[in-house]
């Protein structure tokens, strides 16, 4: 299926100005109701819409943000989307343009796949440069048809994976590691070489693992131990010890083009919540179990 | 004849590649064990004949019993209490380390008794800023020592005592005697050679005794439980004779009790991890491997060999089975050489035509158990062991193994030697 057939060119528009996110929402639900009859309209579906926003942001860090409703007593699908001339900041991502998604309760995974690609249009510069030079929705629409986007019938982890990833070398040290999770809040790292090839990964209990020696983790119980000195002093010895002596290796990884449901699965069995994404030896993303939550389950 | 070189042939590789673990020893045994039965060099009805089941059957029963009983925690309290009751000085601690490792080993398995104890070692030895090296070869050894004393301590042990049907209790009166004359010596011997070197300050040892070993016992019902089986294990042992029962039922016995005391839940746990089915298959790999070799007449004409070269005298040929037995289990391994010199030992006294006395079986049990004593390659605990403490770090080489289990073997060699001669002759 294109994209485009699900498009409607009344409802795409180019804005001059808009001071924030909430009315630009304001804006894409009036236009929606101006040409359809649903269940729930005005005000209400804006704070539906806002409360989902505060709930957990719609905006992608690729400069879309993509709200949506899941309505009741309603079978169909409508979008409406708004390009900005003049970009707005939200949460530093410079927000370029928003396409909001009414549809019903059942119709999940059309609307994934329509999320999905969104989202690689979003990614693609010279289809979003073509599209920011249009000026009505007739013009938009009739570039999104030329694209020949097409809805894809299955996710793939290409479309909810993280595409640049904090990657470390394998001789990063301890204390580099430690900067990393303290300024990203990660706790899991994949490792690559020079040429980004996949070797390893890194987590924060491989971190850990460095103060608690082999043979305590072969003892049944240490609960006669209160306190254990190595473990206490990791930081003495965070520049001697390098990612290359610690990380694991052999990890499941996935390919790019594997479907969500696999990656489901090899995270529970090896129970894992994230997972490196390799394509011909490279890494090219990683994918954590939060962001199949968020981007497929919860979306 | 041709048959009997086909064996040696088929024996010979399987052997070779258990003592290399080039491929895995369960494999080996069991391939090896049904080559014969494909060349036709022994019908598979026959081959099935030769598993000792009442081995396989008592292997279990320990094996399940421990598994309960580690559960609890006990040996690791065990290891600490003995620590803390040796004030954290180095050289008592290493003392009485010994002492309650051998005490353990002489009814743990020697790899079950490593596995608890080491680690617990290491982890002294990082508190107590000891050098970790001569805690770990000379607790390894202790193992050994204390696993020769009872019928079982040791699997050679229990192979001997299952063939030539000897109780629990003859393996107390004959085999621990001499082990503690060796225990003594040395506990001399590690005492003249440590007093002066190990040193703790006071703060490390301060911190030992703020161990609280109470918690390592995690369920104290069970625990007393299991402690009662135990008990009443080591009643059914040495009443073994006068019970007429074989060791096997005593132990299975025991272990479907544990199971039945521990949590209805853990039966498949302790059926999947506490029992080594790994071993067990080894074993029936070996007997019916052995019994191939016995059936081709090899074995005879070795016992014949061996009857001549101890010129028809059973003191001469007790030394004899002693010393050969103790060399080649250092190098190949004890259990298959056990396997194998037992259905010799058995032809050997029919050669001599006397049926008294156990002179033999005695030489031959202590010869394999001690013989793995200081060998690396010897017994899977020594193999075990240096693979423990390379994963911490800590690199045992071959020679620096062997080093200290030449002085333990030569000196337990020449003990056993002279017991046989002056208990049996």
């Amino acid at each position: 299926m294109q994209l485009v057939s699900l498009l409607d060119a009344k409802l795409i528009h180019y804005e001059e100005r808009h001071e924030s996110l909430e009315m630009v929402y304001y804006d894409l639900v009036e236009r929606i109701c101006q040409h359809h009859k649903l269940p729930v309209c005005g005000k209400k579906l804006l704070e539906i819409v806002l409360n989902r926003e505060e709930e957990a942001s719609m905006v992608y860090p690729s400069g879309v943000a993509i709200p949506h409703v899941r309505m009741d007593d309603f079978d169909d699908t409508i979008i409406a989307i708004c390009f900005l001339r003049q970009p707005i900041l939200v949460r530093d991502i410079k927000l370029k343009w928003v396409v909001m998604i009414i549809t019903d309760k059942s119709s999940s995974k059309l609307y994934l796949n329509v999320v999905a690609a969104l989202l690689r249009l979003s990614k693609d510069e010279v289809m979003m440069s073509v599209l920011e030079v249009n000026n009505n929705g007739h013009d938009a629409y009739n570039t999104f048809k030329d694209f020949k986007i097409a809805v894809k019938e299955d996710l793939t982890l290409r479309d909810i994976m993280i595409s640049d990833p904090v990657t470390v070398k394998p001789q990063t040290n301890l204390r580099e590691i430690s900067k990393l999770m303290n300024e990203y809040g990660y706790s899991f790292f994949p490792v690559v070489d020079d040429m980004h090839k996949y070797l390893g990964e890194i987590q924060i209990l491989n971190y850990l693992k460095v103060g608690v020696p082999d043979y305590l983790l072969m003892m049944d119980n240490i609960q006669f131990l209160r306190s254990f000195e190595p473990l206490e002093k990791i930081f003495e010895n965070e520049e001697k010890v390098i990612v290359g002596d610690i990380m694991e290796k052999g990890n499941m990884i996935l390919s790019p083009d594997d479907s969500i449901i696999e990656a489901v699965f090899e995270m529970i069995q090896h129970k894992k919540p994230h997972c490196s994404i390799v394509e011909h030896g490279v890494l090219v993303g990683v994918v954590t179990a939060m962001d199949i939550y968020r981007k497929v389950i919860r979306a | 004849m041709m048959t009997m070189t086909y064996a040696l042939l088929v024996v010979g590789i399987s052997y070779l590649f258990i003592a290399t673990e080039w491929i895995n020893k369960m494999t080996a045994a069991l391939l090896g064990s049904f080559i014969f039965v494909i060349a036709g060099l022994i019908g598979q009805e026959d081959a099935f004949s030769y598993i000792d089941w009442n081995v396989i059957f008592l292997l279990i029963g320990m094996m399940i019993v421990v598994a309960v009983l580690k559960d609890t925690g006990v040996f690791q309290y065990a290891a600490i209490k003995t620590a803390k009751a040796a004030r954290g000085k180095p050289i008592r601690i290493l003392i009485m380390l010994f002492i309650v490792t051998a005490l353990i080993s002489a009814f743990l398995d020697n790899v079950t008794t490593m596995l608890m104890m080491i680690p617990m070692i290491l982890l002294l030895s990082q508190e107590l800023k000891l050098q970790p090296m001569p805690f770990i070869i000379n607790i390894c050894i202790a193992s050994n020592i204390g696993g020769t004393a009872t019928l079982i301590g040791d699997p050679p042990n229990i192979l001997v005592g299952s063939r030539a049907k000897l109780s629990f209790m003859d393996f107390i009166f004959n085999m621990t005697p001499p082990v503690l004359l060796i225990m003594a010596i040395s506990i001399a011997m590690i005492w003249f050679f440590y007093h002066k070197k190990l040193k703790v300050s006071n703060r490390d040892r301060a911190k030992l005794m703020e161990y609280n070993e109470n918690s390592m016992i995690v369920k104290p019902l069970l625990l007393r439980r299991s402690l009662i089986v135990v008990g009443l294990l080591l009643v059914g042992f040495v009443l073994q004779g006068a019970l007429g029962l074989e060791a096997s039922t005593i132990a299975m016995c025991a272990a479907m009790i544990m199971l039945i005391i521990n949590d209805k839940k853990k039966v498949e746990q302790t059926l999947m991890h506490g029992v080594d089915w790994e071993t067990l298959l080894f074993f029936i790999g070996l007997f019916m491997l052995v019994g191939g070799l016995h059936k081709s007449g090899f074995l005879e004409l070795v016992a014949h060999k061996i009857v001549i070269l101890g010129n028809n005298d059973p003191r001469n040929i007790s030394v004899i089975l002693l010393w050969f037995s103790g060399i080649t289990s250092a190098v190949l391994g004890s259990v298959p050489m056990v396997a194998t010199l037992i259905p010799t030992v058995k032809e050997i006294y029919q050669v001599l035509g006397v049926n008294d006395g156990n002179a033999l079986w005695w030489s031959l049990a202590m010869g394999s158990c001690l013989g793995g004593l200081g060998s690396p390659l010897g017994l899977t605990s020594n193999i075990v062991t240096i693979g423990i403490a390379k994963r911490n770090g800590i690199h045992i080489s071959f020679w620096q193994f062997f080093r200290y289990g030449l002085i333990y073997m030569s000196y337990s060699f020449a003990i056993a030697t002279v017991y046989v001669l002056i208990r049996y002759f």
